[in-house]
């Protein structure tokens, strides 16, 4: 639902001569599959390990209960990422600026909240406003 | 047009009903929530990187698999990057 909602201000962004790009710990087999799907301009990037998700201190370890649930619902992350352990980065949304540094950041762990993709087209035109 | 927020309500209502195709077990529904407040309890949202940090750097292959680095992408201009947990 999030990639959709990207997807849409996904002209806007680019208008205003930024990138979008998803971070996920699937591997391209799913990533490509997705891609299609949903039509995306924008590239969905594959954090193999989750090693850059644990660079920015997203990263989390499944509790073995929602590992099991999970597996009953037939999301086996193992499977889909590689990652026999489980773990998983907490949704979370960036904005960078050229020189690299973080000028909006959202992380939610509750997974069902999110900022609104709007917001961050806010943030994009702030940040332009200050550097411009 | 629905917000995501909205969207995701009416996701999350539905699901939580029980209902079908989903048919989610009370149970379910209660382990997930009690994971999310495990979650949030650790403080993760606290120490994650914020305003003012530098962002680490990545190289990484896109669904192409074709290599992507953040800082070819910087030079363009700034980034917009959105942690995913996965297509399910």
């Amino acid at each position: 639902m999030e990639l959709e909602a990207l997807q849409e201000v996904a002209p806007e962004v680019s208008a205003l001569g930024a990138r979008i790009v998803v971070l996920t710990p699937e591997l391209e087999r799913y990533t490509r599959a997705m891609h299609r799907k949903l039509n995306l301009s924008f590239d969905i990037l594959t954090d193999l390990h989750l090693k850059i998700a644990e660079q920015f201190r997203l990263l989390f370890t499944l509790p073995d209960y929602l590992r099991d649930l999970y597996n009953s619902f037939g999301v086996t992350l193992d499977r889909f990422n590689d990652e026999p352990e489980f773990r998983l980065p907490v949704p979370a949304r960036y904005l960078i600026d050229k020189e690299g540094v973080i000028r909006a950041a959202d992380v939610n762990a509750d997974y069902t909240i999110r900022t609104e993709p709007a917001e961050t087209v806010g943030a994009l035109k702030q940040l332009r406003l200050a550097t411009s | 047009m629905p917000t995501l927020q909205q969207r995701l309500e009416a996701y999350k209502k539905e699901f939580e009903s029980g209902a079908p195709p989903r048919n989610a077990p009370r149970e379910a529904i209660e382990t997930m929530h009690r994971a999310t407040a495990e979650l949030k309890a650790t403080g993760i949202e606290a120490r994650a990187l914020r305003i003012g940090d530098r962002a680490p750097s990545f190289s990484l292959f896109n669904q192409d698999q074709i290599q992507v680095a953040s800082a070819d992408l910087l030079r363009e201009g700034p980034l917009v990057v959105s942690f995913f947990r996965g297509h399910w």
